[in-house]
């Protein structure tokens, strides 16, 4: 029986690929026919056509080297994943409703039919699935890096006075790697006063409170004073909402208003000359 | 290179000579040095704990990998008096020696992995692990 | 195998390098030490320095803690220097946050800062 729908498909392709485009319209898929060229869509379609034959007549592994590259193929093409489905499901639609038309089916064999056209699509599907899966999580890791890469370094603006500012969220595991950045600082500039500056961070919850905290009280443990600047009015509002107690800390809302303060704690004043 | 060694504990030395078998193995798999610091102390508080509420009992470090990830595995056991209520325990805060109270919330903190196996009259068992990042 | 730790007398102040890792009677003992040195000199401040210790646990932690509630009693105040930031991350992990003790850099700077506490 496998034989017969490869070989219908094979004499049908056009008839087939003629009816499946209509069924796309109908869909109201249109942006399908937008995005893509006629030429590239009439030619996957057929690619898809072959990929169903191969299945149902060549060896598994044939058809599984083949199923790969299809699925490679069409993750480059960039469609949203449930649309790719979609379409597919149509095409095998299309098959059964010809396939249907042209009275190869009757009472006692559609069951069979309708059983190899869907044992032929949920492994392409899940071929499809973990195709884009793995795109997915390539890039999900490669932005991991980057943000990683984005580490705040500590900038020592005066003797004794080093500042670091933070941008963007802070996870747990970046919390620990800015955590080390800056105590190594802290020991590398022989800083007396560490400014965090939180201009840069957009969310402050609990979580990034109580990573803040700690790299304070580290930098406290090394020997050095932390104090904490650049925070918006959004951010005093949410920190006081949640109930986090930053009372141990000293704080103020500027980086200027901070090293004028750390200027001070280290018996310094910025004074202007005379000319 | 050992792959796993071991220290029994039974005195107040042994705490010291598993910590520096850790430190020596953490060094060995490349460790930075703060995480050498943590894997150096949770062992030492774990080591301290046996000798303290077991009196008696075993540290062993082993060198591991797992899906191309390697680490170090700590497995601290005794058949001491086991722990009655693991979830007080693993109460931050919660101390019976009257000492700082670091106790094994902090050592699950500077480790990644942790686990608890204990049986009230015959032991406890306790694994934890740091993976290489 | 006990070892003392050395302790030297700077003008007011005593001043202490803690060069190897601590065992747990090593620490006792310095406990024990600088209180009689303490008692002996009538010294009002106190350095220690942790430059070269790698780790502390919750022991040690508890062993320097009271060492400098128990140098307050008598009258002296201690300054800490020289935490490396492995060693201040793992107690800050551990939950020690050492919250009413004075640290330093260095020994050079916590004695600027005893010289500043005492004048005050």
């Amino acid at each position: 029986m496998n034989r017969l729908i490869a070989r219908y498909i094979h004499e049908n392709i056009d008839e087939i690929l003629e009816k499946w485009k209509i069924k796309m319209e109908e869909e109201k898929d249109d942006r399908f026919f937008q995005v893509m060229s006629d030429q590239v869509i009439d030619h996957t379609a057929r690619e898809f056509g072959e990929l169903m034959i191969s299945s149902l007549t060549e060896e598994k592994e044939t058809y599984r080297g083949k199923l790969n590259e299809f699925s490679v193929q069409i993750v480059r093409f960039g469609w949203s994943v449930s649309f790719v489905l979609k379409t597919l499901s149509n095409f095998t639609e299309v098959i059964y409703e010809n396939l249907e038309k042209a009275e190869y089916l009757n009472e006692s064999n559609y069951k069979s039919y309708r059983e190899i056209l869907n044992n032929w699509l949920t492994p392409v599907t899940h071929s499809i699935v973990d195709a884009y899966s793995k795109v997915w999580e390539k890039t999900v890791s490669l932005q991991k890096i980057a943000l990683q890469e984005l580490s705040a370094s500590l900038i020592p603006v005066f003797e004794k006075i080093s500042v670091m500012p933070l941008v963007g969220t802070i996870d747990t595991e970046r919390a620990k790697l800015i955590m080390e950045n800056l105590l190594q600082g802290v020991v590398k500039h022989r800083a007396e006063v560490v400014l965090l500056d939180i201009t840069g961070v957009p969310v402050v919850d609990t979580m990034v409170a109580h990573h803040i905290i700690q790299a304070a009280d580290a930098v406290r443990l090394v020997g050095a004073k932390c104090m904490l600047v650049g925070i918006r009015p959004e951010i005093a509002q949410t920190i006081v909402t949640l109930g986090i107690n930053l009372n141990d800390f000293t704080t103020t809302s500027t980086l200027q208003r901070g090293v004028e303060q750390a200027l001070a704690l280290t018996n310094r004043a910025i004074v202007e000359v005379n000319s | 290179m050992n792959l796993r060694s071991s220290v029994d504990i039974i005195s107040e030395w042994d705490i010291v000579a598993a910590r520096q078998l850790g430190r020596n193995e953490a060094k060995d798999i490349g460790f930075g040095t703060v995480d050498q610091a943590r894997i150096t102390t949770a062992i030492s508080e774990l080591a301290r704990n046996i000798y303290l509420y077991a009196g008696k009992g075993n540290i062993e470090i082993k060198q591991i990998t797992e899906s191309k990830l390697k680490g170090l595995l700590v497995i601290a056991s005794d058949s001491g008096p086991g722990i009655p209520d693991v979830r007080k325990v693993m109460e931050d805060g919660y101390t019976t020696s009257g000492g700082l109270g670091a106790g094994l919330p902090g050592v699950k903190r500077l480790m990644d992995d942790f686990k608890i196996e204990t049986v009230v009259g015959e032991g406890t068992t306790i694994s934890a692990t740091k993976w290489l990042r | 195998m006990m070892t003392r730790i050395p302790i030297l007398k700077l003008r007011d102040c005593l001043i202490v390098s803690i060069q190897w890792e601590l065992d747990d009677q090593t620490a006792l003992a310095f406990q024990e030490d600088l209180l009689n040195r303490l008692h002996t000199t009538a010294a009002r401040g106190v350095v220690i320095d942790l430059t070269p210790i790698d780790f502390i646990d919750s022991f040690i932690a508890k062993v320097l803690g009271d060492v400098i509630n128990m140098s307050g009693l008598m009258g002296a105040k201690v300054v800490i220097t020289g935490i490396q930031p492995a060693v201040a991350i793992t107690l800050i992990e551990l939950g020690i946050r050492l919250e009413n003790v004075v640290t330093a850099l260095d020994l050079e700077k916590g004695l600027e800062k005893l010289e500043r506490e005492l004048e005050a």
